[in-house]
């Protein structure tokens, strides 16, 4: 019942930015994808939804290759990038409508309440979206990604924005989905928020998880000592070591 | 490096050959016509040329129905080599036709539909070197140009139909419904060695276009890299 | 079939809702539509001989030129806020985006083609609420927006932007314009259906065509 990628490479011209990448992930398990800027994280997440097409490898979801050309496939994924995915002129509850809609799933305005609701939005849900700050914006997209209970959540930088009551909430929120046993990949750089909801780390160096940390009572100190020495490596003698 | 291989060379002298033939055959060959005087000479080019604007568009329309499904940027390299190419015929045929109008129409320009569908289709193709030039990235311009490419060719017949069924005073030549311009065999034998010289033609600079474009895209990866060395952007690898 | 029809749908309302929200594009459409009219008013002189045959050229150029106003604007919001990726992760197939963007700018164009009309017969004294001429705008509307959802599509993504959505979308809709400029001409001379028929078979081949080729491309326009 797990995730598995699968040889996964992609490169933009000559710059290989995955290369053969492994990474198999459990139900109920937030692995937490760290690396340097420009690492390959946000691709990999790109090829996870299936909008970007890897040069080779593949994608398994419960022994079974996804085929993202079937509805369903992409609709068992949850999607929070970089930007995000609202409408500016529209409320937040009609932002949420327009994709419940879309997924088919319940649209009306008590079901759409509480999905704001989940994520502190209930006060400004009737406001239009332009008027909202960033944080703001990111509550109500996290609600948004998880309005048609997709089993795999795909998290890029979810804690954007986000202040510290909203950071709070999101973690609970996850840890409410790990239970459901959805299977989420998040990448971050705010290691004291992701600590407590990270099932495990993984370190993305040459296109492809240089090493993992399973996370079994680690100190922030714990991990950001890991990170910093792989951090510390230099490139050119990881090479050396690949080669 | 004239010649990429021996093919494209024998191609490319073959056009040679066949072009000279045909000014000889147009020169010497092919009699005066007596309603239209010397200048009727002008159409045995201006009709190749034309044709050739045609069959560019149409190369480019099928490179870009290949390149959609094959993912691969030589095809486009040939679709965008054939749309430049096709846009200097189209140029040839407008001003050849515009030699022949002024004494035989006593004009440069009517709103024939011949004529204006070809000036039409030039436009298209100089929207589809503009749309070339506004996007950064090869794989998305590929996309966007094979995309305009099978858009704007599927829409030349029917520009055709509609200034067609406004009105025609062009001379039709092929399955003539009028026949306002009677042609002997020495003008039909000379009208086909121009179309075969001038298609021989197009397929050699083709060739060598395409080559160039792909050239010029190998340049551009190159550009890129060193920029991005330059810039330190390549963090890892 | 059924989700299909049910993407477009909720895309149709969402981008109706959109823009009665904002309405810039609505009112700036408009606005250009009358400006355009008194444009030609002065530059044409309208005298009453002639207004009867010119009257749909100039209401075709109007539509026309307020239309790619709303083109231009159409998928703006998507591409801001790179809606485009959610979109496709949701809808059943592309083509479900191609055609309820295709819907909403007929009925923008349909929409201030209705606030012209009135407008246009008040101003001259010529009464275009005729069944012929409102069917002959309804397929141009149509056969205009095939083509420009999808050339608006692409030019959204590009550098140049508005400044080449007219010079890619108009040499392909040459065979629109004279077709609506013909037919609809026809039917203000007093011309009956029949007549000016080849010109609404026309119409309706166009928008087929141009419909079905967008939706086989479209997906090559939004995604990699």
């Amino acid at each position: 019942m797990s995730l598995a990628i699968r040889q996964v490479s992609k490169s933009f011209g000559q710059h290989h930015v995955l290369n053969s990448l492994d990474l198999e992930l459990k139900p109920g398990e937030l692995l937490c994808l760290l690396g340097r800027n420009g690492a390959g994280k946000t691709t990999l997440l790109r090829i996870l939804t299936g909008l970007l097409r890897p040069e080779a490898g593949s994608v398994w979801l419960e022994n079974q290759q996804i085929d993202y050309a079937e509805p369903h496939a992409r609709h068992d994924i949850g999607l929070v990038m970089h930007q995000p995915f609202l409408y500016e002129h529209l409320t937040g509850i009609e932002n949420l409508r327009f994709y419940a809609r879309l997924y088919q799933v319940a649209d009306d305005k008590t079901a759409l309440e509480a999905a704001s609701a989940r994520v502190g939005m209930q006060r400004f849900a009737h406001k239009p979206v332009r008027a909202y700050s960033r944080g703001m914006k990111q509550r109500l997209t996290i609600a948004r990604a998880l309005l048609h209970s997709p089993r795999i959540l795909l998290l890029d930088e979810p804690y954007t924005g986000l202040d510290l009551q909203g950071s709070q909430t999101f973690n609970q929120l996850m840890l409410e989905q790990k239970q459901q046993g959805r299977i989420i990949l998040m990448t971050t750089h705010d290691l004291s928020h992701a600590l407590p909801i990270s099932s495990r780390f993984a370190f993305l160096a040459r296109g492809r998880v240089s090493d993992e940390l399973t996370n079994q009572n680690l100190s922030l100190e714990n991990i950001e000592t890991w990170l910093a020495q792989k951090l510390a490596k230099p490139v050119s003698a990881q090479k050396g070591a690949a080669a | 490096m004239l010649f990429a291989n021996k093919n494209l060379k024998l191609l490319s002298f073959l056009a040679l050959l066949l072009i000279l033939a045909a000014f000889a055959m147009v020169l010497f060959y092919a009699p005066i016509e007596l309603n239209m005087g010397i200048v009727q000479k002008v159409f045995y080019f201006h009709v190749s040329a034309a044709w050739i604007g045609m069959l560019a568009f149409l190369v480019a329309a099928v490179c870009g129905i290949v390149y959609l499904n094959k993912k691969q940027l030589k095809f486009d390299h040939i679709a965008f080599s054939a749309v430049e190419i096709g846009l200097l015929f189209t140029a040839i045929a407008n001003f050849t036709g515009m030699i022949w109008a002024k004494p035989i129409w006593n004009t440069w320009w009517t709103w024939d539909p011949r004529l204006t569908t070809m000036t039409i289709m030039a436009f298209t193709y100089i929207g589809y070197l503009l749309l070339r030039r506004g996007v950064d990235n090869p794989e998305k311009r590929a996309r966007f140009g094979s995309v305009y490419a099978i858009i704007g060719f599927a829409s030349v017949p029917l520009t055709f139909f509609s200034s067609r069924l406004l009105r025609t005073i062009h001379p039709t030549i092929f399955g003539a419904d009028t026949g306002d311009m009677a042609m002997i065999p020495a003008m039909y034998q000379t009208m086909g060695v121009s179309i075969i010289a001038f298609t021989f033609l197009f397929a050699a600079l083709l060739w060598h276009r395409s080559i160039l474009a792909a050239r010029e895209s190998e340049l551009d990866t190159l550009r890129a890299q060193t920029e991005a060395l330059e810039f330190g952007e390549v963090l890892d690898d | 079939m059924k989700d299909w029809l049910h993407s477009v749908r909720a895309l149709v309302w969402k981008d109706l809702l959109q823009e009665w929200r904002s309405k810039d594009m609505l009112t700036a459409m408009f606005a250009f539509a009358i400006l355009t009219l008194f444009i030609f008013n002065y530059a044409i002189e309208l005298s009453p001989v002639n207004r009867a045959e010119i009257a749909s050229g100039i209401i075709w150029v109007v539509i026309v030129f307020a239309g790619t106003l709303g083109l231009n604007r159409s998928f703006t919001s998507e591409q801001d806020q790179g809606c485009f990726d959610a979109l496709v992760m949701a809808v059943p197939d592309v083509s479900a985006i191609y055609f309820g963007k295709m819907l909403t700018n007929w009925l923008v164009m349909l929409f201030v083609s209705l606030l012209i009309l009135p407008i246009y017969s008040l101003l001259y004294n010529q009464s275009l609420f005729n069944a012929g001429f409102i069917l002959v705008l309804v397929l141009g509307a149509w056969c205009y927006s095939a083509a420009g959802t999808l050339i608006a599509g692409m030019t959204v993504q590009t550098r140049m932007r508005d400044l080449l959505l007219p010079i890619l979308l108009f040499p392909i809709l040459m065979p629109v314009n004279m077709a609506v400029v013909k037919a609809a001409g026809g039917i203000l001379a007093g011309a009956p259906l029949v007549n000016v028929q080849a010109w609404l078979v026309l119409l309706a081949a166009y928008g087929i065509i141009v419909t079905t080729v967008s939706i086989l491309v479209f997906e090559y326009v939004i995604r990699e």
